[in-house]
């Protein structure tokens, strides 16, 4: 189980994942609007278990964005 | 009789080299590690290894101490040649005594030391050891004192590289601290001033050895380490690469690598290798590779504040240090840990002549309590004061954006770079258009009809206008936009002209430098 950890604080721009989907340490789960620019955000190998984020949510650094299995 | 004090002399060296025996040496085989003697041979050229002070003894008597023997009192010392280079070498001997460091272990060491300062040569310390010599009490920490003051008076002399190949620990690591750069093994080496035992009984909190401080431990949370190897032979040949980039003191130039890459390559693809939208990241790495000799670099802390690159690779044949920005990573951004690893990247190479090279995508500093309240300020003060500082050729190369006082801490020209050169895409302003068009035309955009429209319509004039290098380029703080698939030659041009610069500082015992 490891969490998918939000690098930089902005605003959740794109969700390119769903629960129950196979992912790869160089998938790009979310894209995270900060500094004028969109930041992917990978994470850990696995399956996604939780989501807890929806677009247009406001994010800090480090907060938990999803759950790989 | 002569014949015997020879054989003498032989079994006695046989026997020392064999440290702390058959069953030690398995012991450290068994563990993926080698013996302090074995190192250095992987290290060095072949059989290019003098050792020196086999038949140094301690003279400790209290605590049982006066009837252990330490072969080679457990550290092993000598000199010999990198690449056809003079370095100095000392490798704990964990064998014997677990590598305990006494009064004549530290004397042992600080010769090398003393000898790498006369001759200005590199000296390379490999560190595996159990710590002080309890049994020796003060005359330990003598040892340890006497060895981080040459590590402190040898620092910008000579390049003193450490290398942690098993446990160091308390006082210990003070010694790779000191020095220019610390690799670390993965699994078989730690670092800490406190091991987990005390930790738990102090704090409560528990955590491992290699959590605390193994080799990732160090390399991509502390900072504390510059480069992370998987096993001891990579760490050793990775030593060897770095030593490359470097001169053996001061006083000299690292040696030049001749290459068969063309010093007039065209590269048509850095034309077209940024993204059209400048919100959209790409990797600053394909861009270094594509113009440095061979796609050849080594990143120096590349685990560690990602935002920023600082490696080492050549034009030409010549040795420079690289600082760029990685838009891939916080978009960027200049923060708390990019500062500290460039300013530290920057005032290695300027100590050793080693030209600077700036590749500069940055939008800002990063935003946030964090950053204000763990010192910003002061830390990224550290890079506008050691680009200023900085004497060795300054070129930089404004890619894309070069925004506000990040900007400025990415050697701008009245930082005293020596050439500044942007690509056409670069958007050099003092502040992003969105921000700068909402300051600027506030009042115009309040009493508009469509305060939005006019917003937006102002945001793209500033864009048009001012997010570009040609306003900096009209004041000469750019000193030529350029087609980017002309970055190699004309870089390497540059380079060549300012071979012969010499700058001055005005006279002082030293800096006061932002810590």
């Amino acid at each position: 189980m490891s969490n998918v950890e939000c690098p930089i604080a902005g605003k959740v721009l794109k969700i390119n994942i769903e629960i129950g989907q196979p992912v790869g340490e160089d998938d790009e789960l979310f894209i995270v609007e900060a500094m004028k620019m969109e930041n992917q955000v990978y994470g850990d190998e696995g399956t996604v278990k939780e989501i807890k984020v929806k677009i247009g949510d406001r994010v800090q650094e480090g907060d938990v964005l999803a759950i790989i299995e | 009789m002569a014949i015997d004090k020879i054989t003498e002399l032989q079994e006695m060296k046989a026997k020392i080299s064999q440290g702390g025996g058959e069953k030690r040496i398995s012991k450290q085989h068994a563990l993926g590690k080698f013996t302090a003697r074995e190192r250095i041979n992987l290290l060095l050229d072949e059989s290019s290894f003098q050792e020196i002070d086999v038949f140094v003894k301690h003279r400790c008597t209290d605590f049982g101490m006066g009837t252990v023997e330490a072969p080679g009192e457990g550290v092993v010392t000598g000199f010999g040649t990198v690449d056809g280079r003079l370095v100095y070498v000392f490798a704990q001997d964990f064998t014997v005594i677990g590598g305990s460091l006494g009064e004549m272990h530290a004397e042992k060491i600080c010769k090398v030391l003393d000898l790498a300062m006369k001759m200005g040569a590199p000296l390379i310390g490999m560190n595996d050891s159990g710590g002080a010599r309890i049994q020796e009490g003060v005359d330990a920490l003598s040892g340890y004192g006497k060895i981080f003051y040459r590590n402190a008076i040898a620092s910008g002399v000579i390049p003193q590289i450490s290398v942690i190949m098993g446990p160091c620990a308390g006082g210990a690591v003070y010694s790779p601290a000191l020095t220019d750069f610390i690799f670390m093994v993965d699994k078989t080496s730690q670092m800490f001033i406190t091991g987990p035992a005390v930790i738990k009984t102090v704090t409560g909190e528990e955590v491992s050895a290699e959590e605390l401080g193994g080799a990732k431990a160090h390399n991509s949370v502390s900072g504390v380490a510059h480069f992370r190897a998987k096993n001891e032979t990579a760490c050793l040949a990775e030593i060897r690469r770095l030593l490359s980039f470097l001169p053996s003191n001061n006083q000299e130039i690292a040696p030049i690598l001749s290459t068969k890459d063309a010093s007039n390559r065209i590269e048509d693809k850095l034309n077209t290798i940024l993204p059209d939208s400048s919100r959209q990241p790409y990797d600053m790495l394909e861009i270094i590779k594509t113009i440095v000799d061979d796609g050849n670099f080594m990143e120096v802390q590349p685990y560690f504040a990602k935002n920023i690159i600082t490696c080492f690779a050549r034009l030409n044949g010549s040795s420079i240090g690289i600082i760029a920005n990685q838009p891939k990573v916080l978009a960027g951004c200049l923060n708390i840990n990019a500062s500290d690893k460039a300013a530290r990247f920057i005032r290695t190479c300027d100590a050793f002549n080693i030209p600077i090279l700036t590749l500069v995508d940055v939008p800002g500093f990063l935003p946030g309590v964090k950053q204000e309240s763990g010192g910003i300020i002061r830390h990224g003060a550290k890079m506008l004061y050691a680009y200023s500082e900085a004497t060795v050729p300054k070129v930089t190369l404004v890619v894309r954006k070069g925004y506000g006082g990040s900007y400025d801490a990415m050697c701008s020209k009245d930082l005293g770079a020596d050439m500044v050169f942007a690509w056409p895409q670069a958007e050099i302003a003092v502040m992003g258009p969105e921000g700068a068009a909402s300051i600027i035309f506030k009042k115009e955009i309040a009493n508009a009809e469509n305060p939005e429209q006019t917003e937006i319509d102002k945001i793209q004039e500033y864009k048009d206008k001012f997010a570009t290098p040609y306003i900096s380029a009209s004041r000469g703080f750019v000193d030529d936009v350029i087609e980017p698939s002309t970055t190699r030659p004309m870089l390497i041009n540059v380079f060549k002209m300012l071979l012969s610069k010499k700058e001055t500082r005005p006279s002082k015992k030293h800096g006061n430098c932002p810590l």
